[in-house]
């Protein structure tokens, strides 16, 4: 039943060094082999941007759809087809600004789908404008600055956050650089029953200051189950042992800020649910 | 006979006027019952009008018959939908205000009162005028009872017969008129149903198997009937966060290759836009209802008018083809869901079905043989044998339509877009695969063109004279032409496809020397769009004018003869 290649002929037409690759590459290589998802099996869905065109190079069924509403589409063909693997691919602008008014409403219906989000700060494919997500600093505070345009007026929403706080089924942070990892992730969302949530922080090579996923990976830490968490310095919490399974800790967890410490891993994975 | 009722909250006009509806349907009457109602949730005025036929289906007529009033503060709100006429037979429950000049045959009947005095309540009030209309209609009492007894839907009724007995005692106690109802055709049950059962029934008969949808007045009833129907069939049913949802969620079904539905009003289609934008462009099959009201933005909810008709054609950037499908009658709202379903299915192409407030939520009682027809079924085109060599999803065929495979079809997989694509589905960005797929989008609808069966043109064929009209304006226009017997000199056309534009009634338009549009738009936006498409006569006159008051026989039947002279 496995077919190991899963990409099409077409070429991506992202730059050299975009984390979008990364993502590519775990769904191509590792995840829809891996768990030997049939290619007629599978519907890929996203919206508009970068990590949108994903559909394309993806040997499964897919439709590259509207801004921000790669989620309903994936809702209506689960619903219609159970048996299928749906996957929701989309970026922060899409999912998080767009959107998001699905967002809550995913999480409350449940439905068996996987929602990748590709954070990479930024609206990279209308050439570098701030995200919900571009990382707020006053001028010349910080080097994480836009470098094309002004710097953003809002704070940023912190997307682990609020898949915590509205208690999606399952969230998870991974990260480009560690395509195995992130790999895993998926395959644990695409497993579990329920709406999963998936945030993959990825570098944008053109409008992302190379200090900001420098800072990012650096800082970043793995959640393993059972062993301590680490917090951010600025943090006066005692470190606990990691447990997914407790919405609780998740919440306390997702206070981290992503620029302080992003950590990578399972963040919570509440009980499934069958429909 | 037209019967109207009107009161506030509380009153019970519409269990009233549905009661009386049920009992004269069983007895074979046909009947048609507007409701007129306010912005109040509860407690603000309220109408309705029945019109009770012998013979066929007919609209109430401008000054009822019979008129019921509860509730004179409330008479005054609704006054122009209620006219007294000078024959007027007027039943009222309390002293009216000075300033309402009370027809000949006024009475004040009291039925809060003999309510309070047999039930203990004035609740009960509606049943006791049920009571006193049966004896002035002069209804068959045994049967009328008999049905009481048996329906299922009147169980409450049963319990409330000392109100029905006090009701017909009072036909004695004032000096009532004889009645004028004449006895019905034949005794055969008439079924009851609005515009939006109809659409869902329409849609579950055939092989709807999901609907996604968002609470929007007036269109509610489609969602409501389509979640019980659903949910005792086993089919899908979801109430979205918004109407960009219940469709997107439409478009995820039939991706893979579930037929399903959404229904809403003019403010939901404005959020739909961009999701027909998507189905036309990457040619998926979706049905949406739009039951139009006021507008444009918030309008008046609760009031029909014709107003969609630019957006459904037109609404959305680009060009983007789609097809829009309005009935006139309650049996046009059910044979046309079933053929929006299969020319969306067979042409993959969005439909827009444009019913409006009064279609959607008018109570009609008739015969129900449009409910048990069998209705041709078409389905998609799928993949052929050579398809599965090398699937391309948008394969130009000599009718422009290609098979198309579902998620799930082993060896057609293929990935789509609303980017424009080639043959295979993968994005392109050159001028020549851009003007070769819109010419597939555009030329696979023309057949359409040909669906003669979807003009109603009535009348004789070799006048010169006449009147083109569409959706439920239709129904009063055609009722004047034949009030006015009219029918030798004019002919009416009245468009159930209208868009794209049927040769029909291109030929209908070019057949005559003088024209009257008839449309409920304050913009003419019918008669633009008849103008946009072909030569419309030199002399064309155009009746037009805003939704929020049903039109009257009155109104239309000056325009209607000025056009004969």
């Amino acid at each position: 039943m496995i077919t190991s290649n899963y990409r099409t002929s077409l070429k991506p037409v992202w730059c050299s060094g975009c984390g979008n690759f990364s993502l590519l590459t775990a769904l191509t290589k590792r995840v829809l082999p891996g768990l030997g998802i049939p290619r007629h099996q599978a519907l890929m869905v996203s919206g508009i941007g970068c990590s949108s065109r994903m559909p394309a190079y993806i040997d499964t069924y897919g439709i590259n759809s509207l801004h921000g509403r790669a989620i309903v589409i994936a809702q209506g063909a689960k619903l219609a087809k159970p048996a299928l693997t749906v996957i929701a691919i989309g970026g922060d602008g899409d999912f998080f600004s767009i959107g998001a008014g699905h967002l809550p409403h995913a999480v409350r219906k449940n439905i068996d789908i996987t929602c990748i989000m590709v954070n990479n700060f930024v609206y990279a494919l209308t050439k570098g404008q701030t995200s919900p997500t571009t990382p707020h600093l006053e001028r010349g505070e910080g080097p994480f600055l836009s470098w094309q345009f002004y710097p953003p007026v809002d704070p940023m929403l912190d997307m682990i956050s609020y898949s915590v706080s509205t208690r999606a089924s399952f969230i998870a942070q991974g990260i480009a650089t560690d395509p195995p990892h992130l790999a895993w992730l998926i395959e644990e969302g695409i497993k579990h029953r329920g709406f999963s949530f998936i945030s993959v922080l990825t570098p944008c090579a053109i409008f992302d200051p190379l200090e900001l996923f420098k800072t990012i990976k650096k800082k970043a830490s793995y959640l393993t189950d059972g062993q301590p968490v680490e917090l951010p310095d600025s943090s006066k919490e005692k470190p606990w042992n990691h447990d997914p399974g407790n919405i609780r800790l998740a919440l306390r967890l997702a206070q981290s800020p992503v620029l302080e410490k992003p950590h990578l891993g399972v963040f919570f994975r509440g009980k499934e649910k069958s429909h | 006979m037209t019967i109207g009722i009107v009161g506030g909250g509380g009153d019970g006009v519409i269990v009233l006027g549905s009661l009386l509806q049920r009992l004269t349907a069983s007895q074979g009457y046909f009947s048609q019952m507007p409701r007129y109602y306010g912005p109040q949730i509860r407690g603000g005025a309220s109408a309705i009008k029945l019109s009770l036929d012998a013979e066929c289906l007919s609209l109430p007529e401008d000054s009822a018959d019979i008129i019921v009033c509860f509730n004179w503060g409330k008479y005054q709100e609704l006054a122009n939908e209620l006219s007294l006429g000078a024959d007027t037979l007027l039943l009222y429950d309390s002293e009216p205000p000075r300033e309402i000049n009370l027809p000949g045959k006024s009475f004040l009947v009291g039925f809060s009162k003999k309510s309070q005095k047999v039930t203990g309540s004035t609740l009960n009030k509606n049943i006791v005028a049920l009571g006193l209309l049966i004896r002035i209609l002069a209804l068959p009492e045994d049967k009328v009872n008999k049905t009481i007894e048996e329906s299922e839907e009147l169980v409450l009724l049963r319990k409330n017969m000392p109100a029905i007995e006090a009701g017909k005692h009072l036909f004695y106690e004032f000096p009532f008129p004889e009645p004028r109802l004449s006895p019905p055709r034949d005794y055969f049950p008439k079924v009851i149903l609005h515009g939006n059962t109809a659409i869902a029934r329409a849609a579950v008969r055939v092989s709807c198997q999901a609907f996604f949808g968002y609470p929007i007045t007036p269109a509610a009833e489609i969602m409501q009937e389509m979640q019980e129907e659903l949910s005792r069939r086993g089919g899908i049913f979801i109430q979205a966060e918004d109407e960009i949802a219940s469709t997107g969620m439409s478009i995820g079904a039939s991706l893979v290759g579930v037929e399903s539905m959404t229904a809403t009003s003019g403010p939901g289609l404005d959020l739909m836009t961009e999701m027909i934008g998507l189905a036309s462009a990457a040619e998926i099959p979706m049905v949406i209802v739009d039951v139009q009201r006021c507008g444009p933005s918030t309008g008046i909810p609760s009031r029909s008018e014709q107003s969609d008709l630019n957006h459904a054609i037109y609404g959305g950037h680009g060009d983007a083809p789609r097809v829009v499908i309005a009935p006139c009658d309650i049996e046009g709202c059910y044979r046309l869901t079933i053929e929006s379903i299969n020319i969306a299915q067979y042409f993959q192409t969005p439909v827009i079905l444009l019913s409006d407030q009064w279609l959607g939520q008018t109570l009609v009682a008739t015969n129900s043989e449009f409910l048990k027809k069998d209705y041709p079924r078409v389905k998609i085109k799928k993949a052929a044998k050579e398809d599965f060599e090398h699937y391309r999803r948008y394969r130009l065929t000599e009718d422009f339509l290609s098979p198309m495979a579902v998620v799930g079809d082993e060896g057609l997989v293929y990935q789509t877009s609303g980017l424009t694509h080639n043959e295979a589905g993968a994005p392109a960005s050159d001028f020549e695969t851009h003007q070769k797929l819109h010419e597939k989008r555009w030329k696979k609808l023309l057949p359409l063109r040909q669906r003669d069966e979807l003009v109603k043109i009535l009348g004789e064929q070799k006048q010169r004279t006449g009147i083109i009209t569409w959706g439920s304006s239709a129904q009063i226009v055609l009722e004047i032409v034949q009030d006015v017997g009219l029918q030798q000199q004019v002919k009416v056309c009245v468009p159930e496809l209208l868009h794209p534009l049927p040769h029909s009634v291109e030929s209908f338009l070019g057949s005559l020397d003088k024209l009257l549009v008839i449309e409920m738009s304050y913009s003419g936006q019918f008669y633009r769009y008849l103008r946009s498409q072909v030569d419309l006569p030199e002399k064309t006159e155009v009746y037009c004018r805003a939704g929020g008051r049903p039109f009257t026989k009155k109104e239309l039947t000056g325009p209607i003869m000025e056009i004969v002279k």
